[in-house]
């Protein structure tokens, strides 16, 4: 295998450990808010979520662009004031595949939030609990084979992502092409040989990984 | 209604879907209800009229929940421990051994709930509400959760606990000899609302209105037409017969003659006359009633006659008039199965009458 085709594997996982990491982050509270609370504007947040599940890739990509591109709502203020814009850097590819991965952490976390029965969180309240820490306490610990398993699909996802990557962040070998791109690009310039050794590297990734969700959410918490 | 547990046990009793756990989950505060008035030992935890309104962390109460809701992920010991956060570790760990060994639990600490008999689990969940040293346990359904052998047990190790312990409880409860067993005073809701609070002796002899007696599953619950009413009896007509009740003397009830009157005759309370001893006489023999057997089934220790009265017009529940238990050898000898045609008597302190709600 090349240099650049090691580059771009290390590369593609670390993009998808970070962004797994701001999965758990963001994801999991988000994931809470929907599944225990109704607020003004819950649904249009679910709707806003789930959206890069439908939408082809190149359109959320094009969103990111314009949000935070050298010229986007928020790119421009940040070029502005540090001279730095996310565009094109691997930290774009880390927001592309965080948000391409966010609808699978958060349905699969909702949905095992809300298997949680409410009179455990109940219970932790007439002891004294607060609801912040129900939620520490109790309510996560009880769906924490879910919560898992959202992460292990959304790792998954967040190392396959090509569309919006190739959007915000562009292709630049050792920079930010990662696997799926640099699977692309060889392919397109006919290096067959460096193609099939990425694919077989990224099938047997793949593989593993729906093995672990498939455990991890087929036991009972 | 309004209505106080003292520092016994007060049990609300009453249907499936009658509003019992919704009260308890009020005094909670893990429903906020319309508007009232939660008081505990001085404490206001809820006026809706000058907006207090504590949180469920605040109210200091025990809550033994329906299934327990022991927390699966935690051990015995993690479990009774859960509400004592904020105390000494040492403190913390010497209250959960207290516990513990007063509940029969010892050796159990790190066992999980999985691990633990239906009985253990109500314990547990019994020591986790009780561990904090709460003002007032409340108890959903303890019991539903068993098998009916164990439930008996348990019914009479539930009151030993709260007697010993000398926790003020609520109880919920559809189940009438739990409620009659467990309780100091009983709480009976119908339709969404408490309609009798009443020191359980006086429940069951009394109950304050037909709704009441209904939810009690008493049998024979009838109506008739008052025709006079005085201190020491009430006469009324039904189906024809002229029958006459005695007048509760605590509870004098004196309705007007030609208004409508519930009543109810218990059927282990119903005489047949033997044929066999000479003539029924009005003196031993008070309302009087010629019947004819409908159906019967065994039930047990003793049979359900359903008897109807030898009068025209549609029998007063279904196709028979009265309910009637006799013992089985009774049957027997009577030979029931082949005499189908009995008279029948109703002493009239066994006639008990119901004030119109």
């Amino acid at each position: 295998m090349s240099a650049e085709a090691l580059q771009a594997l290390w590369l593609s996982v670390k993009v998808a450990v970070v962004a797994t990491a701001a999965n758990a982050a963001i994801g999991i509270p988000l994931a809470y808010l929907l599944a225990r609370r109704r607020f003004v504007g819950c649904h249009l947040l679910d709707l806003f979520v789930t959206l890069p599940l439908v939408l082809p890739p190149t359109v959320t990509g094009y969103y990111l662009i314009v949000l935070l591109g050298r010229r986007g709502w928020l790119g421009a203020p940040l070029y502005a004031l540090t001279g730095w814009s996310i565009a094109f850097t691997w930290w774009a590819a880390v927001v592309a595949a965080t948000i391409m991965a966010m609808p699978l952490i958060v349905r699969t976390a909702r949905a095992a939030i809300e298997s949680v029965n409410p009179a455990y969180e109940k219970a932790a309240f007439t002891l004294g609990r607060s609801e912040w820490r129900t939620a520490l306490e109790v309510t996560l610990p009880l769906a924490r084979r879910g919560l898992l398993a959202g992460l292990v699909l959304a790792f998954a996802r967040a190392l396959g992502e090509f569309g919006a990557t190739l959007m915000l962040a562009g292709n630049i070998p050792g920079r930010t092409q990662t696997v799926p791109l640099a699977i692309y690009t060889a392919a397109q310039t006919g290096e067959t040989g460096e193609a099939l050794w990425l694919v077989i590297m990224l099938t047997a990734l793949s593989c593993v990984v729906l093995v672990a969700a498939n455990r991890l959410g087929g036991r009972a918490p | 209604m309004e209505w106080s547990a003292g520092d016994g046990t007060a049990v609300l009793f009453g249907p499936s879907g009658s509003g019992k756990t919704l009260t308890l989950q009020c005094l909670a505060g893990l429903v906020r209800p319309d508007h009232g008035r939660i008081v505990v030992n001085g404490r206001t935890l809820l006026d809706t009229a000058t907006g207090v309104n504590l949180a469920p962390q605040a109210r200091r109460l025990g809550y033994v929940f329906q299934g327990y809701a022991l927390f699966p992920h935690l051990s015995v010991a993690g479990n009774l421990a859960f509400g004592l956060r904020g105390r000494p570790r040492a403190e913390r760990q010497a209250r959960v051994q207290e516990v513990m060994a007063r509940l029969g639990l010892a050796g159990l600490a790190d066992r999980y709930p999985r691990e633990l008999s239906g009985g253990q689990q109500q314990r547990v969940a019994l020591g986790r509400a009780l561990a904090p040293d709460p003002e007032l346990v409340l108890l959903d359904e303890p019991l539903s959760a068993l098998d009916a052998p164990l439930r008996r047990q348990l019914r009479d190790d539930l009151g030993a606990i709260l007697s010993d312990w000398g926790k003020a409880a609520v109880l919920v409860t559809h189940d009438l000899p739990e409620a009659y067993q467990l309780a100091t005073t009983v709480v009976v809701y119908a339709n969404g609302r408490a309609v009798q609070s009443a020191p359980r002796t006086e429940l069951l002899w009394q109950p304050a209105s037909e709704a009441v007696a209904r939810v009690m599953g008493i049998r024979n619950i009838l109506r008739g037409t008052v025709v006079k009413a005085d201190a020491d009896s009430i006469q009324f007509r039904w189906r024809g017969q002229l029958l006459e009740g005695a007048n509760s003397p605590s509870r004098c009830y004196l309705p007007e003659p030609g208004s409508a009157i519930a009543f109810y005759v218990r059927p282990e309370y119903v005489r047949l006359i033997r044929k066999d001893r000479g003539g029924p006489d009005a003196l031993h023999h008070a309302n009087l009633m010629s019947t004819t057997v409908v159906r019967e089934a065994d039930v047990g220790t003793v049979w359900t006659l359903c008897l109807r009265l030898d009068e025209p017009g549609p029998p007063a529940q279904g196709d028979y008039d009265l309910e009637v238990e006799v013992p089985k050898l009774v049957y027997e000898i009577l030979e029931i199965p082949r005499d189908r045609r009995w008279q029948v008597s109703i002493h009239r302190g066994s006639i008990q009458v119901l004030p119109a709600a």
